[in-house]
């Protein structure tokens, strides 16, 4: 096998991450501006329709918002590229500003939420396997089809009605009460309901995506050859057969970091929460153009940068997988 | 000498397996197909005898040269679209693996009326099932296999139901990819007899692709015998086994074992020494109809 | 003794009594009949709905089951008993046609990239990453913006469109694997043309492997409708979907009218679980192995 350079492997990478960001704030830009609707509500509310034709063309000029689109997003990609993404419409504010103070309440949710679901999943497909077909398995299996069953926004009232409204034990929106911003128990009892609907959401799908897996490779040769060695079902369950796994787990779940994200988008509006999802769903409905596109772009980055973290994972297990530098005797291309 | 159906020029095929790697799969092979006639090309496998009839259907475009049929070059974009309908009935192709040659999800009946539904042409006998039925009992099988599914007939029935195929649209040159090389002995023999009794019958004429030189020196009138992508001899049946010229040819012929314990004893098998072989040589015809590849330095 | 000996050539083999399966064993019977009893009623909902499901009955809104309004009513005074089967019919509807519409661009577009050389293939599979990486969510409102406003077909177009690639990675992968199979050669050989080597040959090939897929999508597809409805970027109040029954909840929060949560989540919940089993049914069981563990 012909070694790549790593240097051009990662550069190249780095080009395609770059291209495709590219492509995606162009299409992004593209899309919000022929989307309908009067991106001048945003900035100046109810004022918008009393407002003569002169002061709205004024406005609009203020704004940038008259000149074609190409113009519109050249103009919009030099300041980017100085890091001006401009300011927020609705807020009056720098859009990264805005951001800044959202973005951390997402990652808690989102970043925790991964944690848990991660090391669930691992520990709940182990165990299914171990008691494969026994009681356990066959409960949790049912259990969590139904889980994944549930419309997550469902799941969320449904907890608010039993935990906010019916016991008064939770709250049922927000990320923090009142005044009590850097509380640290308040937040955590506001974390609760959104993070159990966040990872009951997610966590079987992954979970049931292990227990196949290692059933899979449960059944592979070696298993016997292991067995018949005298080693312990334990010993070969963990160090080998989940050893084999892992890998192309970890690069399920580099996917599945912007799913979750993306996830909690819905978890936060159900909730009020206040987040990098409540803010882009405003921003799309109420043509808020900078901050969608940062918005835009910043998930889109997380999914292609996650997505090539998840490609490199893959051809480190699987050489196979390594573009052009084998190409498999059926996928001969031409020449001339 | 009877007309030349197939006239294939010069033909290189490479293919480029990465940017820097590219195999030369045919390299300047030419040789005449004439009409009625069987030509069988051998060689040891990776000698590039199927990529020859792949490109003889178009299947793989050519690097290079010029496959001429009736007189049309099928390489040229242009002259193929404007004679598709001709070449795509006229010519016709049967792959070694059955299995693989016939879609699983398609009824037989399906399968030998394919053609005939891609080109809208009107059965002869009525309905497409009953031309379907003809064909099928052509090839030795009754009705009572058309509702089947490939995967419930055995090798044998399979590859004549992919001749039956081939030959419901009455083809002037039938390709035959390695038919038999997955077969069982038996069951070659009643391929190959079949093949013999469709060219007798029909007068069509057949490009037979094998690697057994037994069978070919049975059914074919002239042999090529591939190496590496070349073609290094090209001669009637009789007259390569009789007195073959190239020494990769002699190498081959003396691999045949001889169905005799004694004379097989005896069998000297001649190594041929790849170092000898010249990629840059000739065909050069030595005596008539027998061309052999000649080379400068060797 | 001299019995031993006798029995020469091949036995005879009695064929061992197999239990015979009854044709519904294995199947997932009760997600069928429950799925069956949805359909139908919602489909035939008017020959039993007690009320018109769009009468705002503003003497009796929000009131709690009772044996008149046997769901309750919502806040807008309409019977969530005929609401439930009225709005059933557009929530599976939808489910249905937004599957159809993802499914057809899923296997046209995998089929292309599938059967197209290898810098083309490579584009497009990079294309659809990038679709892929913007949010759905922010996707659907953009779409839903430029189509208008939102009605039962524009639904089912956005919710198509946002959800077609999964299952087009898969035909692309499984048309790479059949298009060097020697059936597609010989049907290339014989001038079909890339329609037809599509429906006859790759499609009845790679069904198989999507049609979990595909019946997952219609899941998939309830769900978003009823999703989008509930944040109000979906089908308005007045067009009766269990999403847009949904969208009422907020308001039912604040005043604790749990049915009107309730009942239409069940429904939604239970029409998900039985199209999830179905679809798991489908999916080949791989693992019939016996464990070496």
């Amino acid at each position: 096998m012909i070694r790549k350079n790593p240097f051009v492997y990662y550069s190249k990478k780095i080009a395609i991450f770059l291209l495709s960001i590219l492509i995606l704030s162009v299409a992004a830009f593209y899309i919000s501006r022929w989307a309908p609707g009067d991106p001048l509500v945003s900035y100046y509310g109810e004022r918008v329709e009393r407002m003569t034709p002169e002061e709205r063309e004024w406005a609009e000029e203020k704004l940038g918002l008259n000149d074609p689109i190409h113009i519109q997003y050249i103009r919009w990609l030099q300041n980017a590229l100085q890091g001006n993404f401009g300011i927020s419409f609705k807020y009056k504010q720098d859009v990264m500003e805005v951001i800044g103070g959202r973005l951390g309440n997402t990652l808690i949710l989102g970043g925790i939420g991964f944690l848990l679901i991660f090391a669930g999943a691992l520990g709940l497909g182990i165990l299914c396997v171990w008691r494969e077909d026994g009681w356990l398995d066959r409960t949790l299996c049912k259990v969590g089809t139904i889980i994944t069953c549930i419309p997550e926004f469902w799941l969320s009232l449904v907890l608010i009605l039993i935990f906010s409204i019916q016991l008064r034990w939770l709250p049922s929106s927000g990320a923090y009460s009142v005044g009590n911003k850097n509380d640290l128990a308040d937040r955590a009892v506001h974390l609760i309901l959104p993070m159990i609907v966040t990872v009951l959401n997610h966590l079987w799908y992954y979970a049931y995506m292990i227990r196949n897996k290692l059933l899979e490779e449960v059944r592979a040769d070696y298993v016997l050859l292991a067995k018949s060695k005298g080693l312990s079902k334990k010993r070969i369950l963990f160090k080998h057969c989940l050893r084999n796994i892992i890998p192309s787990y970890l690069s399920i779940m580099a996917i599945s970091v912007p799913h979750i994200l993306g996830g909690t988008y819905i978890v936060e509006t159900v909730f009020s929460y206040p987040g990098i999802g409540t803010l882009s769903y405003e921003s799309a409905r109420y043509q808020d153009y900078n901050l969608l596109m940062i918005l835009c772009i910043f998930s889109g980055a997380l999914v292609i940068l996650f997505n090539i973290i998840a490609q490199i994972i893959n051809e480190r297990i699987d050489p196979r997988m390594r573009e052009n530098e084998i190409v498999e005797s059926t996928e001969v291309t031409e020449v001339g | 000498m009877s007309e030349i159906l197939l006239d294939i020029q010069h033909l290189t095929h490479q293919f480029r397996l990465s940017k820097t790697a590219i195999v030369k799969a045919v390299d300047d092979v030419s040789f005449q197909i004439r009409k009625g006639e069987i030509f069988g090309l051998v060689g040891e496998s990776g000698s590039g005898k199927s990529t020859v009839a792949r490109c003889v259907m178009n299947v793989y475009p050519p690097t290079s040269g010029n496959i001429y049929y009736q007189g049309i070059d099928v390489c040229e974009p242009k002259q193929y679209r404007q004679n598709r309908k001709l070449l795509q009935t006229t010519r016709q192709i049967i792959f070694q693996d059955s299995t693989s040659s016939l879609n699983q999800r398609m009824k037989i009946v399906d399968v030998i009326s394919e053609p005939m539904k891609i080109h809208h042409i009107k059965p002869p006998r009525g309905s497409l099932r009953k031309e379907a039925e003809f064909q099928l009992r052509y090839v030795g099988l009754d009705a009572s296999y058309l509702d089947k599914y490939p995967s419930q007939l055995s090798g044998g029935m399979r590859q004549r139901v992919a001749i039956a195929r081939a030959l419901s649209m009455e083809p002037a040159l039938l390709v035959a990819d390695e038919p038999i090389a997955s077969l069982d002995v038996s069951i070659q023999a009643q391929i190959i007899n079949l093949l013999k009794h469709c060219n007798l019958e029909h007068g069509c004429s057949v490009l037979f692709i094998a690697h057994d030189l037994a069978v070919v020196k049975y059914l074919c009138d002239r042999v090529g015998v591939m190496y590496h992508g070349k073609l290094v001899e090209v001669a009637p049946t009789k007259e390569l086994f009789e007195s073959p010229l190239h020494a990769y040819t002699k190498s081959l012929l003396s691999a045949i074992p001889i169905p005799d314990p004694r004379l097989e004893r005896a069998r000297v098998l001649q190594e041929f020494d790849e170092h000898l072989f010249d990629r840059h040589g000739q065909l050069v015809e030595v005596s008539p109809d027998h061309f052999v590849l000649k080379g400068g330095a060797k | 003794m001299d019995n031993l000996f006798v029995q020469v050539g091949i036995r005879e083999i009695p064929e061992p009594q197999m239990k015979q399966k009854k044709w519904y064993q294995g199947k997932p019977m009760v997600s069928i009949f429950l799925l069956c009893l949805i359909i139908l009623g919602c489909l035939f909902c008017e020959l039993f709905i007690p009320k018109d499901p769009t009468y705002m009955d503003l003497y009796h809104a929000n009131v709690a089951p009772n044996s008149e309004f046997w769901f309750g009513t919502d806040t807008m005074g309409r019977d969530i008993f005929s609401m439930i089967w009225y709005g059933g019919r557009i929530s599976l509807y939808i489910g249905f046609f937004a599957t159809l519409i993802s499914t057809a661009i899923a296997i046209l577009f995998g089929a292309i990239s599938g059967l197209s050389p290898k810098w083309l293939d490579d584009a497009l599979m990079r294309l659809t990453e990038i679709f892929l990486s913007i949010p759905n969510l922010l996707l659907i409102i953009l779409i839903q913006a430029i189509l208008g406003k939102a009605n039962i077909q524009t639904i089912s177009l956005v919710i198509g469109i946002t959800s077609w690639t999964s299952i087009a990675k898969v035909v692309r992968t499984e048309v790479r694997q059949i298009r060097n199979s020697e059936y597609v050669v010989a049907a290339r050989c014989m001038g079909a043309g890339f329609f037809r080597i599509l429906w006859k040959h790759l499609t009845p090939n790679f069904i198989s492997s999507i049609m979990f897929m595909v019946v997952m999508n219609i899941r998939g597809a309830i769900g978003a409708e009823s999703t989008l409805s509930f944040m109000g970027i979906g089908l308005p109040l007045e067009i009766i979907s269990w999403g847009s029954m949904l969208s009422l909840s907020e308001k039912a929060l604040s005043s604790g009218s749990w049915w009107i949560i309730l009942t239409p989540g069940i429904f939604l919940v239970v029409t998900l679980l039985c199209v999830t089993n179905i679809g798991n049914y489908l999916r080949k069981n791989a693992n019939q192995k016996e464990s070496n563990l």
